[in-house]
């Protein structure tokens, strides 16, 4: 966190970036989305034509698929996007970033053009039944065997499995060693020999999230991502990237309910209570400091520093801002309660797990006690 | 300026600091802090943003206002280095030669309102004059009364003419600036104080012992402090962010982000210094202790220039056209 003045600014080839993206979106409208079709095969169509016009993976390696350009212009994509109403950007990034920096220059190659261009849709099993919080405490065993490795056990919570190819997978392969030694990461194809994926209803009614049964899996080596005992440092970079709102590209949907909301205020001026009023200009600034926020951590970014443990404050600013923009939205519009039932609703539910998802905010607070305020340890945990 | 030069000059600001800084509130005699801004005026910071164009950005204005506020110093960095001196700039006009004018606020430590309500000169340790810029831009200078009792110890505080002499006029973009320069440094100085205040407490509880352990290493105390971590870098983000526009967009814009970064830090600096307050346990209630003097500041903060209250109403609604 940098003491001295940062530029908040977009460098000048960045308009140029927008202006030709903004010619891209005119001539590429958005998909319509078929009926019945689910959500992420809706977007995984919005992914690929995106891509043909080069507008994913910005900030990824031109050898890689990428176009070798920065944090910042992958973020005026999302944010030109969240102006015109579309998607945003596939949530790769974080995925990315963690093959980036510790796959193998041959998996790169592969995996990581294949990705950008949504020919290959991951996933991220980390969490299981017994591991949520307290990854360390995971079970799922990869037994090595020679040149493969044999793999079982159970994940929970593995978002969007049914549609995805591949799994960025966590398992012990050392029932010994301390488990941030001892836990390694694979490539597992889902549709290996007995991998079985079954979803899970959400609270919100989508099929988000799954069940994956691992039941004796082989996987060769040269599937796995890092070394063995590279598994821990992996997932803390992916979870870093993770809790960024840059990252996750959720801030122009955010911004765009907040406009709805001030809009909203506008019309009704005199028939809102006071305290309502208030509670949207609270929305409006929780928001606005989430995007000053957020370009300081861009800033910073492009300054050399990557994504660690202060990404945990990200992530609280983030989800203080979303819980209280849709808490808000239900009483600006109470009909959402009454009859409709809408899609503010939907994401009203899904905004309560914005504390629990890629660590709980407990969790969040034990990051930065410890390794951000350094603050002596209770033992574990 | 250059990097180089800017922390040179932030360096200077920290010795200075460490100096003259209040060890308890019994430090705080007027003798003290007269001399103290004697010292801090042979810095010669109140150059900074007299010339066109400024010596220092508004960003690194900011940065000094924060190092300000990061220790208790009974100097009027603000009202005499920072803020009259830009105010002089945009009119146009040098100050008198031999006076050193501060500015003027309402009663209420909020922006003055019209017609001849009684003023205070704030942060005028030093000054003896004080610029008020009234609602429509009119800037006038009064002389000073009496010094007026402050709940901020480290605050100096007069009474001002209400109706002082027309030195001239800001216009609307300039007014708008204005607004937005004294945010954003009033703002930066809260940010300081809560930052240090909570970094202060950090410390604290990794040496305090109770149960046999540093009461650091308790769930509860680490939750409490990052909690106050985040509210400070949210402070920090919203309010850099606002210098930053100051320096590089329209003052329409800058002044929307100033207000949110004044909105942000009436909440967020609060309650950091109320969780710092709790990690010090009983010390930090008595007169002694500098906690009442980082509470006392950014309390009072809190009510200068714009209350919650005002800015939420008017956050609230997408702006007009300028
Ligand atoms: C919508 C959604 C999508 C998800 N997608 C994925 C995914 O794609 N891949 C994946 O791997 N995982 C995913 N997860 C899982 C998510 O990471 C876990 O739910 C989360 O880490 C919490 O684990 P848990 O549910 O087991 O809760 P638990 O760890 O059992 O926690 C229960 C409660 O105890 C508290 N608690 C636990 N330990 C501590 C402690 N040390 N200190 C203080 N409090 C503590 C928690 O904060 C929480 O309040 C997803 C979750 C959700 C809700």
């Amino acid at each position: 966190m940098s003491g001295t003045p940062l530029d908040f600014g977009d460098p000048a080839d960045l308009n140029r970036l927008r202006t030709e993206f903004r010619a891209w979106l005119a001539v590429h409208p958005l998909p319509e989305r078929h009926v019945d079709e689910p959500v992420p095969v809706f977007l995984l169509r919005w992914h690929r034509l995106l891509h043909s016009g080069g507008w994913v993976g910005l900030d990824v390696p031109e050898r890689y698929g990428g176009r070798g350009l920065t944090a910042l212009h992958q973020v005026s994509v999302s944010d030109e996007l969240g102006a015109c109403r579309a998607p945003g950007v596939p949530r790769i990034g974080y995925l990315a970033h963690a093959l980036l920096e510790f796959a193998s220059e041959d998996q790169r190659l592969r995996m990581l053009p294949r990705m950008l261009a949504g020919d290959e849709v991951w996933c991220q099993g980390f969490s299981e039944p017994g591991a949520g919080s307290d990854l360390a405490g995971m079970s799922t065993f990869a037994e090595r065997r020679g040149d493969h490795y044999v793999v079982r056990g159970q994940k929970l919570w593995t978002s969007y499995a049914q549609y995805s190819d591949l799994c960025l997978l966590l398992a012990r392969t050392d029932r010994e060693g301390t488990p941030h030694r001892s836990i390694t990461a694979f490539a597992l194809p889902l549709d290996r020999a007995g991998v079985t994926v079954r979803p899970l209803r959400a609270a919100n009614g989508d099929d988000e999230f799954c069940e994956l049964f691992l039941d004796d899996v082989r996987l060769e080596e040269s599937e796995r991502v890092g070394s063995e005992g590279d598994g821990w440092p992996l997932a803390m970079t992916t979870v870093s990237y993770e809790r960024n709102a840059l990252d996750t590209g959720h801030l122009s949907k955010y911004g765009l309910l907040v406009e709805r909301l001030r809009s909203a205020v506008r019309e009704r001026a005199g028939t809102l209570p006071d305290g309502l009023r208030s509670e949207v200009g609270q929305c409006y600034v929780d928001y606005e400091v989430l995007v000053a926020h957020a370009r300081r951590r861009t800033a910073e970014r492009l300054g050399g520093q990557v994504a660690g443990p202060e990404s945990s404050i990200d992530k609280l600013l983030m989800t203080r801002a979303e819980q209280r923009l849709y808490e808000t939205a239900l009483k600006v519009f109470p009909e959402q309660l009454a009859e409709d039932g809408g899609e503010i609703f939907g994401e009203y539910l899904y905004s309560r797990a914005a504390s629990v998802y890629g660590g709980t905010s407990q969790i969040q607070r034990n990051i930065i006690a410890k390794r951000v305020l350094h603050l002596p340890s209770s033992g574990r945990p | 300026m250059e990097t180089e030069e800017f922390v040179l000059v932030r360096d200077l600001l920290r010795s200075f600091a460490a100096r003259f800084r209040v060890g308890s509130a019994d430090d705080v005699k007027p003798s003290a802090g007269a001399a103290a801004q004697e010292a801090l005026g042979e810095l010669g910071l109140g150059e900074l943003r007299r010339s066109t164009p400024p010596a220092a950005t508004v960003q690194e204005c900011a940065l000094l206002a924060e190092e300000h506020g990061s220790l208790p110093l009974p100097t009027s960095l603000l009202g005499t280095v920072l803020l009259a001196p830009e105010l002089l700039r945009l009119l146009g006009t040098p100050a008198a030669p031999g006076t050193t004018p501060t500015i003027a606020l309402a009663r209420d430590l909020r922006f003055p309102a019209a017609g001849s309500s009684p003023l205070v000169a704030w942060d005028s340790e030093g000054a003896d004059e004080a610029l008020c810029v009234l609602p429509d831009g009119t800037v006038t200078v009064s002389g000073l009364g009496p010094a007026a009792p402050g709940v901020d110890l480290l605050r100096a505080i007069r009474t001002a003419e209400p109706a002082g002499r027309v030195v001239g006029r800001l216009d609307p973009a300039g007014h708008r600036h204005w607004q937005a320069y004294t945010l954003i440094v009033v703002t930066s100085e809260l940010v300081g104080a809560a930052r240090s205040f909570v970094a202060q407490s950090v410390e604290y509880a990794r040496e305090r012992a109770q149960y046999g352990r540093p009461i650091g290493s308790f769930q509860a105390v680490q939750h409490l402090l990052a909690d106050a971590t985040v509210l400070v870098e949210a402070c920090a983000s919203a309010t850099r962010y606002a210098a930053w526009c100051l320096d590089h967009e329209s003052p329409q814009r800058a002044l929307a982000a100033a207000r949110v970064a004044k909105a942000e830090v009436n909440r967020s600096a609060v309650e950091a210094v109320y969780a710092g307050t709790q990690v010090f346990g009983g010390i930090a209630q008595t007169w002694e202790h500098v906690a009442h003097l980082y509470l006392r500041k950014v309390r009072v903060g809190a009510t200068v220039l714009a209350t919650t209250a005002d800015l939420l109403t008017v956050l609230a609604e997408p702006e007009a056209a300028p």
